[in-house]
Parts: C-alpha cells; sequence; structure tokens
C-alpha cells in the first residue's frame, strides 16, 4: 500500500483528524512519526541555522524520522484559512526549506491553501492533490468532504465538551472515549498558545501535566467556541492578521476577562508571530489588572528546573491571591 | 529608512502638511526603540521604534506606517508600536497603517488625501512625482558613488560627495534645481581620481530591504567593502522597492520578476519579506559576481527560511550572511568583511591562474 507520512509537528497538532481521514478514503495508510524525542530535535537542529525556531528545528527532526518508514510525506503550505489573513513564513517555506535540509527524504506531497485567492483555487489544489492517489474526481470529492467533517466534529467535541486536544488525541489512539476530569481543583489556569508548542510534551517539558498534577484545572485555546475567539480577537486587535491569531490573541483576551485564575501564555523562541501576539496579551493584562499573566519562551535549552520554578511561583501566588479576596 | 526622508519631506511640504523629520538613526534611537520594544522583535522594528518616540518628542501626532497582510510580521508593527506609544505616555498618538497589500497605490494616495485636509488629487500626484524624482536622483548619485568607492585613490572622498549630494537634493525645491543638483554630482563624482589599474572584486549586497537600506542597522556595510576596495552592486534601491515605482519604472517590476523565477527551483512562493528575493539573487548572480553579501535582522523569519534554503542551491558562490540587531559591533564586522574579501581575491587569482 502507498503510505503517506505525516511528521507529528507543527500542524499536524491543528489538522491531523482532517488529513488521516483524507488519505485513508483515498485508499492510501497514513504514517505519523513517533513523538518528539531529543534525538529527534537534535536531528533536526543539525540541519537548519540556528536561529530557525524551535518548532521548525522539531518539524525537520520529524521528517528525517520518517525517511525510509513512507513512500511521500505531506507538507502543505497553508498560507491563509480566511480571507486578509496572513500565515508564518516558516508555514510557507515548509515544503522548499524541507526539499533543501532534507535532500534524502521521500517525494513531499504539497498543498497551497490559500483562501485568498478564492475557494476555486482551494478546490483545485485539493484535486490536484487527490490526484495523487486516483484519477477519479468524485471520490476526491468524497474524501475532502468526508475529512473536511471529521474536522468540523472534532473542533467542535473540544469547545463543546471542554476537552483538551491532549485528551481527544490520547483517546482517539486507544480508541476510546475521553476520560473525566478529576474534581475538584485548586484553580483554573489558561495555558495559552500554538497546539504544537502547547501538546508536544518534549518541547514544554510537560507543563499542561505539571500544572495538573499541582492539582489545577488547565483549560486551552481549542476549548474556546470560534466565535468566542472571534469575538475575543476582535475586541483585542479589531481583526486577526496572523492565520493562527486566535489561538494566542483570541484565546489570551477572552480568557483574561473570563473566570480564570491566572493565565499562562507559551512560546518558542524565534517565533516571530507570537513575539508580537504575546506582547499584546501582555499589555492588555498589564491594563486590565484583573487576571495575572506569565510569558513563557522555550528554546532547546530551557532548563527543566528553572521551568518548574516558575511555575510553582505563579501557582502559589495565585493561591495566595484567591485566600486573599 | 535610509535617505526615504528626503523625499517624502519633499512630498509632504508640496502638499502643505505639517511634518516632523526624527533626528537620523543614532545610538539613542536604537537604546529607546530596544528599551521599549518585545525582546523578540528584528531590528527595522526596534529602530522605526525609536525613530517614532524621538519624532513623538518633537511633537508628531501621526505618523505613517505600513500595514496590511502579505508582508512578514511588518503588517503588524503599526498595531503593536501603537500600543507601546500609548503605554509610555504618549496617549494622544495615531498610528495610521497603510495596506500595502490590499488598498494597493490608490489606498496609499487616499490615505495621503484625507490627511492632508482633502487637498486636490492634482495637487497629491504632482506631490508624489516630485517625490520620486527626488528618489530616484540619490539613487543614482548611489549607485555611481558604488563604483567609485572601490577604486578611488583618496579613501572617503565618494561618501563624502555623496552626503554632499543628498544634502543639496534636499534643499531642492523645483525640478530645475534637482536636475541640476543631480547633474552636477554626478560630474563630480566622476572626476574623482580613481586608480585605472585595479579591476574590483565584485560583491552584491542583498537581504531584507530595511537592513540594506538604512547604513546606520549594517555599521555603514557598504562604505566598509568600498574601503576594502570591493565594487558593491545592489538591486534594492528605495525607489525600486515601493511598489509604486513600478508605475514609473517597468523595468523594476521584469527585474523582479527575473529574481523569482531564478528562485523557482529552490523556493516555490513568496514566504513575505525578501526570502523569495533573497533565494533568487543568489541564483541569478552567482556567475557574475565574486561574492555576496547577505543582510539579514536577526529573528527574520522569511530570511531565515532563505537562509536555510540558501547553501543547498546547486549555483554556488560564497555568500556571507550578516546578521544585524542591537548587540552587533563595528569591529567585528570589519574583521569578518576582511577575511571574507580576502577569500574572495584568493578565489579569483585562483580563478585566473588556472
Amino acid at each position: 500500500m502507498f503510505k503517506v507520512g505525516i511528521p507529528r509537528a507543527l500542524l499536524y497538532y491543528q489538522y491531523y483528524p482532517m488529513w488521516q481521514v483524507f488519505f485513508e478514503e483515498l485508499g492510501a495508510g497514513v504514517v505519523i512519526s513517533p513523538t518528539t524525542t531529543p534525538a529527534v530535535l537534535a536531528a533536526g537542529s543539525s540541519r537548519l541555522v540556528a536561529d530557525t525556531c524551535l518548532p521548525a528545528k522539531v518539524f525537520i527532526g520529524h521528517v528525517i524520522s520518517l525517511v525510509g518508514k513512507c513512500d511521500c510525506i505531506f507538507i502543505p503550505a497553508i498560507r491563509s484559512v480566511k480571507n486578509d489573513v496572513y500565515n508564518c513564513s516558516k508555514f510557507l517555506g515548509l515544503p522548499d526549506m524541507t526539499r533543501a535540509t532534507v535532500p534524502e527524504s521521500p517525494p513531499i506531497l504539497d498543498i497551497d491553501v490559500d483562501i485568498n485567492r478564492g475557494k476555486r483555487q482551494l478546490y483545485q489544489a485539493i484535486y490536484r492533490l487527490g490526484r495523487h492517489f486516483t484519477w477519479n474526481p468524485v471520490k476526491i470529492k468524497r474524501a475532502a468532504l468526508t475529512a473536511w467533517q471529521t474536522y468540523q466534529r472534532h473542533r467542535q467535541t473540544m469547545a463543546g465538551e471542554k476537552l483538551m486536544l491532549s485528551q481527544v488525541m490520547e483517546a482517539r489512539e486507544a480508541g476510546q472515549r475521553p476520560p473525566a476530569k478529576p474534581e475538584p481543583y485548586r484553580a483554573t489556569i489558561a495555558v495559552i498558545g500554538h497546539p504544537y508548542i502547547l501538546f508536544d510534551v518534549y518541547v514544554n517539558h510537560r507543563i499542561v501535566r505539571r500544572l495538573e498534577q499541582a492539582n489545577i484545572r488547565v483549560v486551552t485555546p481549542e476549548m474556546l467556541t470560534v466565535s468566542e475567539l472571534t469575538a475575543a480577537t476582535a475586541r483585542m486587535v479589531g481583526g486577526a492578521y496572523w492565520t493562527y491569531e486566535e489561538e494566542i490573541v483570541g484565546a489570551g483576551g477572552h480568557y483574561l476577562q473570563n473566570t480564570v485564575d491566572g493565565v499562562i501564555g507559551v512560546m518558542a523562541f524565534g517565533c516571530g508571530p507570537d513575539s508580537l501576539m504575546m506582547d499584546m496579551v501582555d499589555r492588555r493584562a498589564a491594563r486590565l489588572k484583573s487576571t495575572p499573566f506569565m510569558s513563557i519562551t522555550l528554546d532547546e535549552h530551557t532548563a527543566e528546573a528553572g521551568l518548574v520554578t516558575r511555575l510553582e511561583a505563579f501557582t502559589d501566588m495565585i493561591q495566595r491571591r484567591k485566600k486573599g479576596r | 529608512m535610509g535617505n526615504l526622508y528626503v523625499a517624502l519631506g519633499a512630498m509632504l511640504q508640496r502638499l502643505d502638511m505639517d511634518y516632523v523629520i526624527p533626528p537620523p538613526t543614532s545610538q539613542r534611537t536604537l537604546a529607546l526603540g530596544v528599551r521599549h520594544s518585545p525582546e523578540g522583535l528584528c531590528i527595522p522594528f526596534k529602530l522605526t521604534l525609536g525613530n517614532l518616540i524621538e519624532a513623538a518628542e518633537l511633537g508628531a501626532d501621526t505618523w505613517l506606517m505600513p500595514a496590511g497582510y502579505g508582508i512578514c510580521r511588518l503588517g503588524y508593527y503599526a498595531k503593536t508600536q501603537e500600543q507601546i506609544l500609548q503605554d509610555i505616555g504618549y496617549g494622544h498618538v495615531n498610528v495610521v497603517g497603510i495596506g500595502v497589500s490590499q488598498d494597493k497605490l490608490s489606498g496609499l494616495l487616499r490615505t495621503v488625501k484625507s490627511l492632508s485636509n482633502n487637498a486636490s488629487w492634482l495637487k497629491i500626484i504632482s506631490a508624489f512625482r516630485f517625490g520620486l524624482s527626488k528618489m530616484s536622483a540619490m539613487d543614482r548619485l548611489e549607485r555611481l558613488t558604488q563604483k567609485v568607492r572601490a577604486v578611488e585613490l583618496a579613501k572617503g572622498t565618494a561618501s563624502a560627495l555623496l552626503v554632499q549630494g543628498v544634502k543639496e537634493i534636499d534643499h531642492a525645491d523645483d525640478y530645475r534645481t534637482l536636475k541640476k543638483v543631480e547633474k552636477d554630482y554626478a560630474e563630480q563624482l566622476g572626476q574623482v581620481p580613481v586608480d585605472e589599474q585595479i579591476k574590483p572584486l565584485v560583491v552584491g549586497v542583498i537581504g531584507e530591504f530595511y537592513v540594506v537600506l538604512e547604513p546606520f542597522s549594517s555599521f555603514d556595510i557598504e562604505s566598509e567593502l568600498g574601503k576594502l576596495g570591493v565594487e558593491v552592486r545592489r538591486s534594492t534601491f528605495i525607489s525600486g522597492w515601493t511598489k509604486l515605482s513600478y508605475l514609473f519604472n517597468p523595468f523594476a517590476a521584469k527585474e523582479k520578476d527575473r529574481i523569482h523565477r531564478a528562485a523557482m527551483p529552490y523556493l516555490k512562493r513568496d514566504v513575505g519579506g525578501d526570502g523569495w528575493e533573497s533565494v533568487g539573487e543568489k541564483v541569478l548572480h552567482a556567475g557574475s559576481y565574486d561574492g555576496i553579501v547577505h543582510l539579514a535582522p536577526f529573528t527574520c523569519m522569511p530570511e531565515i527560511i532563505a537562509r536555510n534554503i540558501m547553501p543547498r542551491t546547486k549555483e554556488d558562490i560564497p555568500v556571507l550572511t550578516v546578521l544585524c540587531d542591537e548587540q552587533m559591533a563595528k569591529t567585528g564586522l570589519v574583521t569578518r568583511l576582511e577575511a571574507f574579501v580576502d577569500l574572495l581575491a584568493r578565489r579569483r587569482r585562483r580563478d585566473y591562474n588556472r
């Protein structure tokens, strides 16, 4: 069987149900790279210039780990998923950057997703992608529709049942329903950031898990509905500029004004969009003076002990604040 | 940015608008910008923020900043800088974003119109034309300077002439004076005593437009190269960068096309900023230049993509990447340039002997 490789990094966390269903509907097998390990990151870092952002290094590492295990690698170039927004250069350059830095990689399947150029262009791009697997346009259309519906359901599950992406992912891989969360908790903390940072446990040193172990309920951006995110983004900056701005600015803006005891922003060093967006959230928090905000920048050198200390200090502070009220 | 202020000043003056030109970018500008910027941002953001603060100190209350999607982080800068300025106590300010991609030239003109108390269209267009001709006059002098610098007998003559020339262009009030000044200085540059024997090394300066065009951010790398006897070539000029110049100079558009086509085998899409152009220029000039100096701001996303791809192109040419940020020191830069120029000279000798 023809096998499509999907690196477990970057947009995988956003769209994996959609991609997997699409390729499986077309009769291809899907191989997903294993979770990030120190070796994966080291392999990725060795191929790229030093100031490339952490998630991109992880991504290249995953591509390298897929070499020899699949017949092609799926790397989309997503420019925009909404009108008048734009994506970080790294997502646009990803297929070409991979080709240049991992010459031994199997052929790369890329697809241009750019809503600004109109729906027709998008449909043609999907069709071209499907043509690698079948000549039958009807089959491609059906696969694309099924994939889209799966993705919608996936989003609704997380927003509706307030589930974290990691819970849904684990349940999906184990084939069960996600477990209920333990009650009661000491405090609720919103952790905001891109899913590829928040749910790559190696990259973020299990930040979510650590908070949960401290008996804290963690809420994340994907638990919010699209309309909540859009409304909060509009309040903060007028309208999204970046393709994935709502995860940061929208979620940050929403949680800063809604029922959480603290907000932690997690970003990667060298992330261009985040350096601006986290700053927006930071400034809003400083002006509102209602909810504590802490921003954590991760890179490949982040020492675990330092991170743990900061988390402890933050949760202690929140605890004291709650008592003081 | 570079000498852009001359052209904009001319334009705004013709529109009878009250404008403030902040003092030239200096160490103080940098310090101000760095202090109030988020750390992960690039040097263009920090320097422009510094410029804005210095302008605010002089009483400016409206700024024009490029904005809009389709161009790296730059589109977000107006929003962020407005917030920062408000947070540090310039609450009355207004940063006007010009959507460079979605509203194109007409949008830019309309923004200018609304700011200039509804001046007539005729006036606006003529002001624009005047600004643009100042730009192209300066660019012509700059191109000449790049050639003369490499071979002049007394180092620094051409650079001094250029500074003088730009000053006079700034003072020129009508087309006639402007033409005269341009011709005058072009002739003077042509008469600078040069060493006819030398065939200078040719180095292309490519990269992100702000650091390429703002000498302060790269310690005036072109003069430094000139002092080392290198002829600098670059295709990024202010008049070529502003997209409206395509209206007046169709060749500029063609040149861009050529660069993009050259990049195609290695980078298929525009990644924002000048990443595509950087790859394309390397490929395009691999045969014609001796070496390339690639300027990029630290953390610049499009240039990171370009830098990851550039070493893998089939067309081979030595490339020295210089990352510009507030930590850069002049001595370190000059040492690297000297080593690079030595390498190029040796390569040329080797190829000549073969």
